[in-house]
């Protein structure tokens, strides 16, 4: 489903924010990306939606090489994924169900259907009560549970999660992880960046690890 | 539909959002419509005034009161048997104050003062020259003989009117052209400047849109509706007060100055005129707003 060979990206000159990467994640997999801040894990998950370019080498996503997608299909690509952003990228001049319809609305889904899915996806965070808030006005672990039900409300087949517990204590974390176990079940792929120790031995999955944008182990 | 719908509707809201800006621009776009209307009002009319005039060359001989009655007939039938002419018409003193009564009817009281004293307008006669051939300068030279016998008081000659009120009128069309030309130029440059502006403000939204899995079309055509809709509103406003200016300013000037209502009357406004007001208005719109997008907006990957 990702396919990585010799992949490298450098943002600076002698600097490589990820050297000769090479992976390959399955169909259906669990899995986690780790390592120190710096490592390269968002690079990483950047250059799976092609946010940004490597340098050098092929990157497949569902069997399409990313380098090849012109940019007007580009978002065939990004229909395929559900990211959690890092820092959350969602709109103060929106409300938490508004921010939640966006992805649904650019695929010109109809209002009802709209309606149905923001609510599922809304309950299964646990925001429903605060859905007609501005993100601004809730807190930071809100806040990322407004991001990670965007990610998977319009039935990503791959769901990308950057650092998707960052904000929350470990006893919600613990449930966004099992939400995630749970999407998995429905055969979506998941990618999660993170460098909680604790959580990635609650659920024992595959690890990539990055060292200094090496991949030191997968 | 639904893409489309809340495309407009998002359109709307942005219109709104930022409202200073906003409505500045539709207020210049909108005089600057109302500006080309005008001159395009001013244009036609002429045209119209013209067309009305120049239809047959003719040409008024005043009479001298002491002419007398066979020296006039002489005249009537020397012109007849010319093959330039095509009517002779004798107009009589008394005749000439009705057809005026008849024509400005408010000026009645101007014409009763001089009841007891004999008709203040000369008798005439009317000659339509015929326009078949290319002939004005043999028609202009038999008026210029015409008017040296003694019998004649002096004349109107509609070819000399005419001819100015085209100079008049192509002197119009210039400057009405440029000042178009140059408030064109200034609208779009606005209209340029507010998408500019809007794809600022809206550059993390964009930027969301587009990872989430948008089309390009789909975040472009929001602005190019934005663009449209102020050149659409504009020229809508634009329309709205021509035809108030049209249709006030003559009773305005009727009451201010005391002109005879009927001679500045803007009869027909044609529909015309605020079709093309529209069309333009919103082209402006669009080119403007699909120029900033194509400067301002480029694809993603930077
Ligand atoms: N846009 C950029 N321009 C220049 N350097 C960058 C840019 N983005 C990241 N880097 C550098 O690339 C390296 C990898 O960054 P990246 O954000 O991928 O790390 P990370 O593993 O996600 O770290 P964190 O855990 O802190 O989020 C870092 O050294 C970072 O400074
Ligand atoms: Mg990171």
């Amino acid at each position: 489903m990702i396919e990585f060979y010799h992949v490298y990206k450098q943002y600076v000159k002698s600097q490589f924010a990820l050297s000769d990467v090479s992976f390959s994640i399955e169909k259906g997999e669990f899995l986690f990306l780790t390592g120190a801040s710096g490592a390269g894990k968002t690079t990483l998950l950047k250059l799976i939606f092609k946010e940004e370019l490597p340098g050098k080498g092929q990157i497949l996503i569902d069997s399409e090489n990313t380098n090849l997608i012109p940019q007007k299909k580009l978002f065939k690509l990004r229909r395929k994924l559900g990211i959690v952003f890092q820092d959350f990228k969602l709109l103060n001049n929106r409300t938490i169900y508004e921010n939640i319809a966006v992805p649904l609305l650019v695929r010109g889904i109809r209002r009802p259907t709209i309606d149905s899915s923001v609510n599922d996806a809304l309950a299964l965070v646990g925001l429903t009560h605060r859905k007609h808030y501005i993100p601004a006005h809730v807190s930071g672990g809100e806040q990322q549970r407004v991001a990670i039900a965007r990610a998977i409300v319009a039935n990503p087949k791959i769901l990308l999660a950057d650092e998707p517990t960052g904000n929350l204590d470990t006893e919600l974390s613990i449930e966004i992880f099992k939400l995630f176990e749970r999407i998995n079940a429905n055969g979506i792929t998941v990618l999660i960046a993170t460098h909680d120790d604790h959580l990635m031995q609650l659920f024992p999955r595959r690890v990539l690890k990055l060292d200094k944008g090496k991949l030191i182990s997968h | 539909m639904n893409l489309i719908k809340s495309t407009f509707t998002n359109a709307f809201k942005n219109i709104f959002r930022n409202k200073l800006i906003n409505f500045l621009s539709f207020g210049i776009i909108a005089f600057t419509l109302l500006i080309f209307g005008i001159f395009n009002y001013l244009t036609y009319s002429l045209d119209v005034f013209i067309g009305d005039f120049s239809r047959n060359i003719e040409a008024i001989f005043y009479l001298k009161d002491d002419a007398r009655q066979p020296e006039i007939e002489n005249l009537i039938t020397e012109l007849e048997e010319n093959l330039l002419v095509k009517k002779v018409t004798f107009k009589s003193k008394n005749q000439a104050e009705i057809d005026f009564s008849r024509r400005f009817p408010e000026l009645e009281y101007a014409l009763s003062e001089f009841k007891d004293s004999p008709s203040p307008f000369p008798a005439s006669l009317e000659v339509t020259f015929r326009q078949e051939n290319n002939i004005d300068i043999k028609i202009s030279t038999l008026i210029k003989e015409v008017e040296k016998l003694s019998i004649i008081e002096g004349k109107e000659v509609n070819l000399d009117w005419a001819k100015q009120v085209t100079n008049i009128k192509k002197f119009i069309s210039v400057v009405g052209f440029f000042l178009s030309l140059i408030l064109i130029f200034i609208s779009s440059f606005i209209i340029f400047n507010v998408i500019k502006l809007n794809i600022f403000f809206r550059k993390d939204e964009i930027n969301i849109f587009r990872l989430v899995g948008a089309q390009d079309w789909y975040i472009r055509f929001p602005f190019i509706i934005e663009g449209a809709l102020l050149g659409f509103v504009g020229s809508v406003v634009a329309g709205i007060l021509l035809f108030a200016a049209l249709k006030l300013f003559p009773a305005y000037a009727a009451f201010m100055f005391n002109i005879v209502k009927g001679m500045i009357d803007f009869e027909d406004i044609p529909f015309n005129i605020f079709i093309r007001l529209i069309l333009l208005g919103t082209g402006i719109g669009l080119v403007s707003s699909f120029l900033s997008l194509r400067q301002h907006l480029k694809p993603s990957n930077d």
